[in-house]
Formats: C-alpha cells, structure tokens, sequence
C-alpha cells in the first residue's frame, strides 16, 4: 500500500541517491574552481546571464558567489568558501577543493561498505592529529620585527603569486604590507580605501596616505586648503519645505510671491551662517548643495564639496574623526573632522580631492591602475585578499609554509597516526592523508608538471626529515620553502582543514535529502 | 563568434612530460577568445596610419559616425564575446592614458595573440607564455627609452611634428597645417614649466558648422556655445564689457513652496501685471547699477531663465543677453572670465564681475558666434572654435583635434620623442629578438614569437599604403641591422627613408603605454580557461 506523504512537489532522496546526489554536486564543484588554484592557476570569465557583464577572476569565492546551483551539497561548499572569505581572506578555493576531496574519498569508502559514521569518526581523528602537527610546524616571528616583516612580506607575496597581480608581486607585497602596518592592528579594512581608475599599467598604482574622495570642489572655493577643519553634513542644501501634503501658501499677487521668495532666501542664508558659526573651512555634504548656498558658502572662504555619496560621507567621518551632523543648532556640541591638507589630484583623466594628514593616521588609500575595468577589478580582489590575510596575520602572528610544504606535513603525521589506530576507521584517517596529497597534486597538475612524479618526491623528502620542503613551481622540482620564503598565515590553514573537514562530515552524515514544495507564487 | 575546432591537438609527441597537457575544454575556450579577439584587432586595422581608411558607423539610433580613431570604432562596436569587450576596453584605456595610439594598442595585442596561438600550439603552459610576454614588455619599454631624444617644451617645432604626425593619420590630414599650431599652443599655454600633467577640460572646443576646417582657430579669449538673444532687440556688440554670470532668473517669482494666488475681482489682475513688472524692474536696475552690461544666465529646469518683460528692459538698458548656460560650463567660464558666478540679486556687487575689452557676435561663413576677447584677469583656460561644412566632418574635426591635444599633453607628462613611421617597432623587434637568444628554455622561445609580433604595425603600415609588405619590412629591417636606427617607412614616397628627416615623429609615452597596455591585456587574455555564467 502507497501513501502519500508529501505534498504535489515535494521530493524526498533517500540513502544511496541521496549520497550519490550530494558527492557528485561536491566534486562538481571542486572541479570546477580547482584549476584556479596556485601560482599557475588558470583565470575564469564569469559572464553574468542578467546583464552579460563579464568579469574575470581566479577567487574561489567570487566565482562560487557568482554561479547559480541546484544541489544541496554544493551550496555547502559554497557556504563554506564565503565564511573563509569573511574569517581570513584567502584560500577560498583550497576549502572548497579540499572538501571535495574528502567527499571523493568518502564515496569510495562508502562503496567499500564502511558506514559513514565510521568514516566521520575517522576524519575526526585525522583531522586533529593534522591541526596538532600544523600547529608544531608553525613559527612565531612576532618578538623580532624587522623578521616579522619580511613574514608579513612573504605571505602577501604567496598569497598574490596566485593571483592577477603575480608578475608584479613584489611591488604589491611591499604596498600591502604598507597598508596593513598602518593600520596597528586594527582589523577593520574600512580604513583602506581603494580607488580604481583605468588606464595606465599595474605597477602605475601606489599608495597614498590620507583619503581620497571622487568628487569635485564647487566652483569658485579656494581649491587648496591647509589646516582644514571640516563639517560633514548630510542635509538639504535647497530649500527647506513644508513636508506636509498639500501644503500651500495663499498670496494676493506677485509682489508677496517675491516676498516669499525672498524669505525662503534668508532662511537659507540663516542656515548658511549657523554652518559657518562651526568655525569650519570645509563643508561636505551628502546631498547636493544648490547655487545660492554654494555661492554663500564661496564667499566666506569656506570650501564646498557637494553630493558626495553614503559612503563616502562614512569614510570621510571615520578618517578625519568628525560627526555627521544635520542640524546646526550647536556648534559647540559637533565634533569636526580635520586634517593638514585638502587639495585636487589628477588621477587619469579625473580629478579627486584628497585629504591628506587626516585625524585618523592609519588611514590609507590604493589606487590601482590597469588596463582594463576588468584587470581593475580582478586587482582590487587580489589585494583585498592580500589585505584581509595579512590584518589577520597581525593578530594571530604565526606563520608556516605554503607550496604543498604544510599539506604533505599534515599528511605525513596522519599516516604516521593511522597505524596506532585499531578498526575500520583507520582506512577513513588513510583517506583523510590522501585527500590532503592532492592539493600539491593540483598544484603540480596545473602548473603543467607531473604530479604523479612530483608528490611522490615530495613524499619522499618529507619522510626523510626535510620538513620544509615543498613543489619549485618556477622549476618543477622539489626544494626548501623556507629559502624561497613561501610563507602562508597560520589561522588560514587552519581554517581550511577545520572547515573542509566540518563541511565533509555534515554532508556525510546526510542520508535523505527533502524537498520543501516551492512556494506558489501567485498571478503565474 | 565561435570556437574554431581545435586543430592543432593538445600535447606533444617528443614525450617529454615537461609539456603542458590541457584539457578538452580549456583550449576551446582559449581559441574562442583568441578568435575573437582577433577578430576585433583584424576591424580596426586597415585605418592605421597616414594612408589607413575610414570606417562609417551607424549607431543603434540611426545616427552615422565617420572616424578613423580606434577608440570610437571600438566604443560603437557592440561587442558581444567577453574578449572582444577587453580589447575594447584596453582601447578606452590608451585613450585615458595617452589618448592617441588606440588603434596601434588593439593591432598590437591582436598580434601578440597571434604569437601565444602559435606557443600555445606547441604545448606550452600559458602562464608560461603570459610571464615572458610581460618580461619582453619590460624589455620593449626599455629599448623605447634607449632610442628616444629628449624635448624641451619650448622647442615648438618638435611638438609641431608630434602633434602634425598624429594629425596625418586622420581624415583631416590635409588640414594638418592649421590644426597642429592650434593643438600646440592651446597646450603650451596652460604649461607652467614644473607641471606634469594638462588637464584637457580646461581646453574647451567650441563646435559650429559652417564654413571649413581651415576656418578652425584658436581664440585669444573665449567662445562661447550660445548665441546672443536678439528677441527683444538687444545689443550684440559691447566694448568695454563688464561681464555677470548669474545662477538666478529674472522671470516671475517662484518659491520653492506651492502657492496659489487668489484673484477675486479684475482689478487685481491689473495689479498682478504691475507687480510683475515692477519686481523685474527693480532687477534689472539693480543690475545696471552695478556697471553690468554683458549677462550670462544660467539655465534652470524648474522655471524660464528670462522672460519677454526681462528681456525687453535688459535690452532697453543696453545689456547683453546670453541665456541657457549649462551649469557645468560655469565652472569654465568663471575660471577663464575671472569673474565670479552670482547665485542672488542681493549678491549682485560690482567685484564679481569680469572685465573684457570685447564682446561681439559676428557672424562669417553664416554662423553667428560670440566671442569674448581682452579679457582681464584670465584664468588659464583655452577657448578653440572648430568648424567643418557638416557634423560629421566636424565631429572627427574634433576627435582629431582632441587626439592631437593627447600628444601634446604626452610630451608634457613625458619629455621625449621617438620615430614614427614603423621605425621604433622594428628596433624593438630586432633589439628583443638578438634579448630572446641570450636566454634558454620555453621563454626564449616565447620571446621570440613576442619579438617578432611587433613586425605587425610596419606590415600594416605597408600594407595600408598599398605597397608590398614583405619587401618593405625586409627592407626597412635590414637597413636596421645596418645600424641605420631611425630608419622607417615613408609612406607618402613608398620606400624606406630616415623617418627623422622626414619629421614624422610621436611620443615616447604613445609607445610605451601601447606596448604595456596590449601586453597586459593579452596575459589577462591567456590565463583564461573557462566561461562560468553566471547570475
């Protein structure tokens, strides 16, 4: 006798179909961005169906965030890989190949008739003695820093190498870790401001201190002004209105009209003066400023800038230290914004206004050139993973290596704590090893190498005790990481084998997968 | 534009598993964007240089545009496959950063492209391929400097040649004489012996059909865009100008608030007109009093800028009346009026306004246009008045004129010069090749096929000229191996000459950035192995 249970369209997947949906959605998915990874990792055209912008990039997350899927699995992954995003930055695409390896893993250990929960169990063990033998390989530079420096540098430039920037990763290094120096430890980004301009070639960008702002002065301000004390306003600069509906003025002729006119003139002007009673010699606002203010304003030598975006308006406040204010009641009470210099700066074909020597010092602005809006953009992603990273790195100061170095390591260890472990779930923590070797594989496999060859050797040395060990991209060979100083942050690797293997498991542990009816929209 | 079949299989068969093995899918799409690319590079190439064609386009609304500059071909191309989009947009970028050379950019990355199809084809990774074609532009960029000859800016004749070289590859060519001084001086005159850069907006083309190019000039003064209002009878001449520009109106009152005004019996409507009147009366006196007697008035969307009452009492007062300013030219006409713009009649004062020996609206060739000369206190700002006998003429005018403009701000940003003519390509090419045989390995190789890409724009030079290729570029490079540096195509004899002598010359910053640019471009290009779709 069949009931049915579900609603019309609800669907339910059960055991091995429902397994089987979820592997091949994972291991899709790895493949797709896995040939992104590593320094000779291959660049993707997302084309978005929408409005055919086309965008190109080798970020794990954006082009994850970018693709439409249907498969519960998958958007783990995809999950998984923005929470690396947000936490450290970078390694993006290692969390979501490495998780699909675990899966690939998995699934031949299911075909061997070992339970999932077995396998769960042996990952679990796996999985900590990797974050144990990681955590012993890391080193702590933190004491000394001019050593700690050149960490910082390594890590930019491991971590740019793979990116659009790897020709010039040097330069970019040094301009990240600029940056980021300057920000004492503070995590927020906020402060580093990026401005993107095309034209020109990438080692055309630079590094300005102070803030730069993409709008113009008003006509007729003083164009330069020293010492500037700064009121950010978000208010109307037109007329203020009645904003009752209906509201109207009954007049008996055109003399009282002018005489309204004219009153809406001086309340304007009263408005203006209180502005000025702040003592301020620039005025922003969020909100455009109309001529008669404009013109008021000129003549009192204050300087104008008008319309400048939300965002803008936020930046401006939180680097030069002043409120955003909208009435002017209190001059006393409202904290303005300072700094030693405000002048207009030619970047390309467009004049900005920068605000140099402002309250906030660690404040900072990248302008990257390129020479194209999408080389641009892929730019700005590139550094703000190297950024992200790097703020990290800052508080959580240890290091270790990058190349395939850190994975054959943690895979070594596991092996080495498979054979203490009794029953099936050793073949899971074997496993575990094995997925781990694969990501200096792909490392090798996309850099054109045989990795077969390569790994194996790798393998080899690591055995042997040369611990710092990892795949010569530049040569295809197997040499010490730690001469070629190929340094990656501590926390971000971590962060991948925990999520990878938190990932894996939740979606081991699956074995039905139901459908929710969709939602009826009406009017269809 | 669709992917050619992979021909040429993965892989090669000397065994060696150095080489690189790609799978199915990423040398389709690799082709794909070679082929379009290509194919973008292939449309623009016959209007290079001084014997290159024109190429008509008629946008989507059904107007028609004749050009032979690169960046405007490409913006009006609706390019569908993403590299296609890049190269145009490599394009737009040559156009920001040295603003000539949009054409040479694109032939040259579609060249280069051509280059990494062929190490592509011989199994060699393409990052490979990305990294030495960006050592080969540094390389380039070097050899570049190497040959190039200093400039000092008050050297006129040496920007007169840049800025004619520039001009004879367009179809103003035989007006090249009039329009490079123009181009010179107008950039020459915002110069202050330490600046780096020109900003161009404050270089303003006036436009106006009518008469020819030759008539085309450049104003000691401003010109402006509007014409003089003459409904009302005004004056058309001032000497001795004091010149307003005013942001308010003079038409009736309109606060900003809703209003009605109620009439109850016809003698009020009687007064109403009165008032009227009466309050632009006051106005205007205000404004005579003050010595005005050229206004310009800004234009407003939410009321008339002037009324026919206005108007009739600023032509009694003998005031001059021009209307419809848009209010991002006042930022212009201040700065070059040295005058200040007037947002109320209260704030109407006699410091704010600019002084002029001449206002005068003449009309030669039956365009009326009004000119603003002797002015006091000028602001560095240059007026340029194009003409042309129909837009479309004009509008080139104009985009050659700006092109020319770019070349002569190049040389301000970088002070030195370079042969044209194919000559500079060549050296790079000869200078990279003898580079790529010091090296060993792929790059080499790479280096190679990157050096000898840059026989491409003295091909087509030859090409477009209608001589035979392969004897003039043979040519042209032995006479380079003879030492001859300078050597270069003369297109208007057809043989190769020292290009120097025959003043053909152009920016050293027009060559580096292509070089660069196109080299950037292409490396994004090559890196690519998927197409995601994507939300």
């Amino acid at each position: 006798m069949s009931m049915n249970i579900f609603g019309d369209e609800a669907t339910e997947e059960k055991a091995e179909s429902a397994r089987l949906s979820s592997f091949v959605g994972a291991m899709a998915l790895g493949d797709l961005v896995k040939s992104t990874l590593g320094p000779k990792g291959m660049n993707k055209i997302l084309q978005s169906g929408s409005s055919g912008d086309v965008n190109v990039t080798n970020d794990g997350a954006t082009i994850l965030k970018a693709i439409q899927l249907d498969n519960a699995a998958a958007k783990i992954l995809v999950n998984i890989s923005k929470v690396q995003d947000d936490e450290v930055g970078d390694g993006t695409t290692s969390v979501c190949v490495l998780a699909s390896e675990l899966l690939r893993e998995a699934e031949k250990l299911i075909m061997a008739r070992i339970h999932p929960q077995t396998i769960v169990e042996g990952y679990r063990i796996a999985s900590a003695a990797a974050l144990k033998a990681l955590e012993k390989a890391a080193t702590d530079n933190s004491s000394n820093p001019t050593k700690f420096r050149t960490d910082l540098f390594n890590i930019a430039r491991t971590t740019l190498s793979s990116k659009v920037l790897s020709q010039d990763k040097e330069y970019f290094a040094n301009l990240a870790v600029d940056a980021v120096l300057r920000l004492q430890g503070s995590t927020d980004l906020e402060h580093i401001q990026i401005i993107k301009r095309v034209g020109g070639k990438l080692t055309d960008s630079y590094l300005d201190e102070g803030f730069i702002l993409d709008k113009t002065i008003g006509v007729n301000c003083p164009k330069r002004m020293e010492n500037a004390k700064i009121l950010i306003a978000n208010t109307s600069m037109d007329t203020d209105k009645i904003k009752i509906f209906g509201a109207r003025v009954r007049v008996e002729g055109t003399a009282k009209l002018a005489e309204l006119e004219r009153a809406e003139r001086e309340k304007m002007k009263d408005k203006v003066n209180l502005i000025a009673a702040h003592g301020i010699n620039c005025f922003v606002n969020r909100q455009l400023v109309y001529n008669y203010p404009e013109n008021l304003l000129a003549e009192k030598g204050i300087m104008c800038i008008e319309h400048a975006d939300f965002e803008g308006v936020e930046r401006l406040s939180l680097v030069t230290g002043g409120d955003v204010v909208s009435t002017f009641d209190n001059p006393d009470k409202v904290r303005l914004g300072r700094c030693e210099l405000i002048e207009e700066i030619i970047i390309g074909e467009d004049k900005l206004i920068k605000f140099s020597g402002v309250a906030a010092g660690q404040a900072c602005t990248v302008v990257l050139r390129g020479s194209s809006s999408q080389m641009v953009d892929e730019a700005e992603r590139s550094l703000h993973d190297a950024l992200s990273v790097l703020s990290q790195t800052v508080k959580e100061t240890r290091v270790v290596l990058g190349g395939g170095c850190s994975e054959m390591l943690m895979s070594c260890a596991i092996e080495e704590e498979a054979r203490k472990v009794a029953g099936k779930k050793a073949i899971a923590v074997e496993a575990f090893a094995r997925a781990l070797c694969q990501i200096p594989t792909i490392l090798a496999d996309n850099a054109g190498f045989d990795s077969a060859d390569l790994v194996t050797r790798l393998r080899a040395a690591h055995y042997e005790g040369q611990s710092d060990a990892g795949l010569d991209m530049d040569e295809g060979g197997i040499i010490s990481m730690r001469k070629l100083g190929v340094t990656e942050s501590y926390k971000l690797k971590r962060q991948v084998v925990l999520s990878a293997s938190e990932a894996a498991e939740m979606i081991l542990r699956v074995d039905t997968i139901l459908r929710a009816t969709p939602r009826k929209r009406e009017a269809m | 534009m669709s992917a050619q079949p992979s021909s040429h299989a993965s892989g090669n068969p000397s065994g060696s598993n150095k080489s690189f093995n790609d799978r199915g899918k990423p040398i389709e799409v690799r082709l794909s964007n070679l082929t379009a690319a290509k194919a973008i590079s292939d449309a623009v190439r016959t209007s290079l240089g001084p014997k290159g064609m024109d190429k008509m386009i008629q946008t989507s609304q059904g107007e028609v545009i004749i050009t032979n500059d690169g960046a405007t071909i490409l913006r009006n191309i609706q390019a569908m496959h993403p590299a296609a989009k890049m190269l145009v947009d490599l394009s737009a970028a040559q156009d920001v950063e040295a603003g000539d050379g949009t054409t040479s950019v694109v032939v040259l990355a579609g060249s280069f492209l051509g280059a990494a199809e062929k190490m592509l084809s011989k199994g060699m990774h393409p990052t490979i391929i990305a990294e030495s074609f960006l050592k080969g532009s540094a390389k380039a960029v070097e050899f570049l400097n190497e040959i190039s000859t200093p400039v000092d800016l008050d050297d006129k004749t040496s920007l007169l040649r840049a800025a004619s070289t520039s001009l004879n590859s367009k179809i103003v060519s035989q007006y090249s004489s009039t329009l490079s001084p123009i181009a010179v001086s107008a950039v020459t005159r915002l110069v202050t012996p330490t600046s780096s850069n020109v900003d161009l907006r404050d270089i303003r083309i006036v436009k106006k059909v009518g008469g020819t190019i030759e008539d085309t000039e450049l104003v000691d003064g401003v010109v402006l865009n509007q014409n003089v209002v003459v409904g009302a009878g005004g004056p058309t001449r001032i000497e001795k100008a004091k010149i307003a520009i005013i942001q308010f109106q003079l038409s009736a009152p309109k606060p900003d608030m809703d209003n009605t005004i109620v009439v109850n019996d016809y003698r009020q409507m009687d007064k109403i007109f009165k008032e009227e009147r009466q309050y632009l009366l006051n106005m205007t006196k205000k404004i005579k009093k003050t010595g005005c007697n050229v206004l310009l008035i800004q234009k407003s969307i939410l009321r008339d800028a002037v009324n026919e009452i206005s108007l009739h009492f600023l032509s009694k007062l003998k005031i001059l009346v021009v209307k419809d300013v848009e209010r991002d030219e006042i930022e212009f006409l201040s700065k070059s009026l040295g005058c200040k713009p007037i947002a109320d009649i209260e704030a109407f004062t006699e410091d704010k306004l600019g002084q002029a020996d001449l206002v005068d609206e003449d009309s030669n060739s039956g365009v009326r246009v009004v000119r603003i000369t002797g002015i006091k206190n000028r602001g560095r700002t240059v007026s340029i008045l194009a003409m042309g006998s129909n837009s479309l003429v004009l509008e080139e005018c104009e985009r050659s004129l700006h092109d020319a403009l770019c070349v002569v701000r190049c040389l301000v940003k970088k002070r030195a010069l370079i042969a044209g003519g194919g000559a500079p390509e060549i050296h790079v090419s000869r200078q990279l090749a003898q580079y790529a045989q010091s090296l060993k390995g792929m790059e080499a190789y790479c280096l190679q096929a990157y050096a000898d890409a840059f026989e491409v724009i003295p091909t087509t030079l030859a090409e477009n000229a209608g001589l035979n290729p392969i004897a003039i570029v043979t040519e042209l490079r032995n006479r380079h191996a003879l030492g001859e540096k300078n050597a270069g195509i003369n297109v208007r004899k057809g043989l190769i000459s020292n290009i120097l002598e025959e003043e053909v010359v152009q920016p050293l910053l027009v060559s580096t950035s292509a070089v660069e640019l196109a080299t950037e471009t292409v490396c994004l290009l090559l890196k690519i192995d998927d197409y995601v779709m994507a939300r």
